[in-house]
């Protein structure tokens, strides 16, 4: 009978130190590898992020923002893609070459040996033509053919080369077309063979990663395009997941689901005092827009001197520390800086000046009070703002009632095809998204929006010629000046109060190397390891 | 019995018709134009006006729920316009999900709350009996998303023992399990608690009867007693109460898919009511409420097999 006791472990050649030196070094691979395994999940490099709603259509003719625009962006080409980093720019993708040639034409030169995956062969001049003409088309009946402007349509030159035509100068299309939703190029032969149309599959892409499989309300999975012609993709896999609540999506990168999401403008002041290991935290501007609108041709409101006292009354900054934690700017305006057309300051300071408020509530006839509504989406952000907005314009005697809204409820408030409602509004919180250009965000304000996206019912002439000129102003300093002078215009009509633009902050891993536009929105294209 | 069974799924198809019709009249009366929301800020009234075409929405309420109700006798629920998927691809892809989270929950409930229950039956009155029923009104009382949320906190940001968010990669079982487990313990809690204090108060009822004491009097031994002849009239209760709960389960879920960022029907209800995407939501309630009124009249046909006094009262 063997004792035990007394018996060296000896498993194999495997002794008792030896047992425990191979345990010591597996257990620091195993941390080591840990730190790292949301990047490098198994044998593949898998980067996984976060978007804020799930996949809508792989068609850029029917692509409906930026999440469907996050996963084109990856799988297919355009002549220019954004370049990541603080300032707006371009760079070169599928173009060797291109040039405003003239006010109204851009000619470009196509890098040869592009190919399209699944052999539909190799990229040409007659694709561009294909994929920017099929968005003017009436019967694609493609939601995204404003983003075009004045597109005429292609020539093209050769295999390679065509000269990009429009009616009039289009200034936007180096900025909110060629390397956005409308610039993806798509393979002619391919969307012929598919019926004219794609929807959440795509027969063929061209850029550094292939659709994969898309699982409903759970993931988009991108693969590697070994045929991509810009070299080798960074990762085996790309796992884009929906998530729509920024808390849930903050929880799931904490967890080590993800390794990149933007998170709560809230969660930032936490983050910086306690930030999670191997994380990084960065925060950009965002081009989205805040303002309270004021409906100018409701019986009550249409007292300018009423709207006025609301301007006033108004304090930005409390609202930026209540609502946005300090983590936002007020805004000056409907357009962001960075861009064309941002002004330096507000013509109504930002913050609160009740003396004034009240001057212009005494000439209104208001001077014993006033009760007015203010609606808003359901949104804590907002329902913060609404409660500052009611807190400091009761102190100069403006009573404010706040009606909340879901969203479908809200999105229809100032429709009016649905219904009567949008005469009843008064005030409105509102929240709209651009491209970066200024004719995106000044678009909507327009006389012919009334009753459309534009809610306050705002009309001035003057605003209407300088938005149809300032879009095809090929000199960026007039262009400016245009936009400026439209700001300016509404916030002296009193419909108007801007609030803030918000910000993006973004956490990541520092297992990777995030690339951003200067707004914060994620290219993962040229996402990469650190 | 099948004159009973006949008439549960006569009452099934009317419940269903009712609420369907309901629910369809209910979303038509909500403000939102659906062709709007859907094609976003960019869309013309022209298109506006096709997508309302294609939908059906520019056509008479009472057209439009016959028309549903047509379409689904030839089994089409629809087509998504947003996707081109048919709502059948899509609520059926969503539904499993839903039915594992909430087989999951209700079956780690009974596998502990029905033993709980029994024990602090048999030891009425014990110190084991106080705290076991103080733990379990504090478990009924926790809403599912409280406890969806710390159990986030806890075990997936803190301890990092399971994902946050998702279902788990497709064919791969081990994953889908361990990002079952937070969900289905979020939407179990509760009915641990409830399902012991039912069981308990059941048990004590029914080890007070007169066929118990007269087994007593026949030498049986306690085990014998308890889980040969109490437990099986003790869990009656239990099989009514689950085949009831499955409203409130299904409603469980839902904030729980959100919470978790896990797709299922609850989420996607949730979605389509957001987007007023209206095929996908009358898909996903008609399935919704076709479940409730199987798992109830499913209750029903249990109770009938596990007591013959009912099946007799048939």
């Amino acid at each position: 009978m063997t004792n035990l006791k007394s018996r060296p472990l000896t498993v194999a050649g495997l002794n008792r130190r030896r047992f425990l030196q191979t345990s010591s070094s597996l257990g620091i691979a195993a941390a080591t590898i840990g730190a790292t395994e949301v990047v490098f999940a198994g044998s593949k490099k898998i980067l996984k992020v976060r978007a804020y709603a799930d996949l809508r259509s792989l068609d850029p003719a029917f692509s409906q923002g930026v999440v469907d625009e996050e996963i084109q962006s990856s799988i297919y080409s355009k002549l220019i893609q954004y370049k990541p980093g603080r300032e707006w720019g371009y760079q070169l993708d599928a173009a060797e070459s291109i040039e405003q040639a003239s006010p109204t034409t851009i000619k470009f030169k196509l890098k040869p040996g592009i190919m399209f995956s699944n052999g539909f062969g190799e990229m040409t001049a007659e694709d561009v033509k294909f994929s920017y003409e099929r968005i003017l088309d009436d019967a694609l009946k493609s939601t995204n053919t404003p983003d075009w402007g004045s597109l005429k349509g292609v020539t093209v030159l050769n295999k390679y080369e065509g000269i990009i035509e429009f009616s009039d100068p289009y200034p936007p299309a180096w900025n909110i077309a060629l390397p956005y939703i409308v610039g993806n190029i798509v393979c002619k032969k391919a969307w012929l063979e598919a019926g004219g149309k794609v929807d959440t599959t795509t027969p063929c892409v061209s850029g550094p990663y292939l659709h994969a499989d898309w699982q409903p309300k759970q993931r988009t999975v991108l693969k590697r395009n070994p045929e991509w012609h810009g070299g080798i993709a960074e990762f085996d896999e790309i796992h884009i997941l929906p998530i729509d609540d920024e808390g849930s999506a903050q929880i799931a990168y904490e967890s080590g689901d993800l390794d990149y999401t933007r998170v709560p403008l809230g969660a930032v002041g936490s983050l910086k005092d306690s930030m999670p290991a191997h994380s990084k935290l960065e925060e950009y501007p965002s081009l989205f827009y805040v303002w309270v609108g004021m409906n100018v041709e409701n019986e009550m409101l249409s007292n300018e001197n009423l709207r006025k006292a609301i301007q006033h009354a108004i304090d930005v900054p409390s609202i930026m520390e209540a609502s946005y934690f300090g983590a936002a700017q007020p805004s000056t305006g409907i357009i962001a800086p960075g861009l064309t057309g941002n002004r330096a300051q507000s013509n109504v300071p930002p913050g609160a000046n009740f003396k004034k408020a009240k001057e212009y509530l005494a000439a209104a006839g208001m001077s014993d009070g006033v009760t007015v509504t203010l609606d808003v989406l359901n949104k804590a952000a907002n329902v913060t703002t609404a409660q500052v907005i009611q807190a400091t314009c009761a102190q100069v005697g403006i009573t404010i009632d706040i009606n909340l809204h879901e969203s479908g409820a809200f999105w229809s408030l100032g429709d009016s095809s649905a219904g009567e409602r949008y005469k009843d509004i008064q005030l409105i919180l509102n929240r709209y998204s651009m491209a970066p250009d200024p004719s995106y965000a000044t678009a909507w304000f327009i006389t012919s929006q009334k009753g459309i996206w534009n809610w306050e019912r705002f009309s001035n002439a003057e605003f209407d010629q300088l938005e149809t000129a300032a879009k095809a102003e090929v000199d960026v300093s007039k262009r400016d000046t245009m936009y400026q002078r439209m700001q300016d215009i509404m916030e002296d009509s009193g419909a108007y109060r801007f609030i803030t633009h918000e910000a993006t902050p973004v956490i990541y891993s520092d297992t990777i190397k995030p690339a951003f536009r200067p707004d914060g929105l994620p290219l993962f294209r040229y996402f990469s390891q650190s | 019995m099948l004159i009973y069974l006949l008439k549960r799924v006569g009452l099934g198809i009317v419940i269903v018709v009712l609420a369907v019709s309901l629910l369809f009249i209910m979303i038509h009366m909500v403000p939102g134009d659906p062709a709007r929301i859907l094609l976003g800020p960019r869309a013309t009234p022209e298109m506006i006006a096709h997508l309302s075409f294609k939908m059906g929405l520019d056509q008479p309420l009472f057209v439009q729920i016959l028309k549903f109700f047509g379409n689904l006798l030839r089994g089409d629920l629809g087509m998504d316009v947003i996707t081109n998927r048919t709502v059948a691809d899509i609520v059926f892809g969503q539904l499993p999900y839903t039915l594992w989270l909430i087989f999951t929950a209700i079956t780690g409930a009974i596998i502990i709350g029905i033993p709980l229950g029994c024990y602090s039956a048999l030891h009425r009155n014990s110190i084991i009996d106080r705290v076991t029923g103080i733990i379990s009104v504090a478990c009924i009382t926790a809403p599912a998303f409280v406890v969806a949320l710390y159990s986030l906190l806890i075990f997936a940001v803190w301890l990092h023992w399971f994902p946050a968010v998702g279902a788990g990669e497709k064919g791969q079982f081990w994953d889908q399990v361990s990002h079952i487990v937070m969900p289905a313990f979020a939407i179990g809690l509760s009915w641990v608690g409830y399902l012991s204090r039912l069981v308990r108060s059941s048990m004590l009822e029914v080890l007070g009867d007169n066929h118990i004491r007269t087994a007593r009097a026949y030498g049986l031994t306690e085990s014998t007693i308890v889980y040969r002849y109490a437990l099986k009239l003790a869990v009656l209760p239990t099989v009514t109460v689950i085949g009831v709960g499955m409203g409130f389960l299904l409603s469980a879920a839902l904030f729980t898919e959100i919470v978790f960022s896990r797709p299922g029907i609850g989420k996607l209800i949730f979605d389509s009511i957001s987007t007023r995407n209206y095929p996908v939501v009358m898909g996903s309630v008609l399935v919704s409420t076709i479940l409730f009124v199987i798992s109830t009249t499913l209750s029903d046909l249990i109770n009938a097999w596990l007591d013959p006094r009912i099946r007799a009262a048939l």
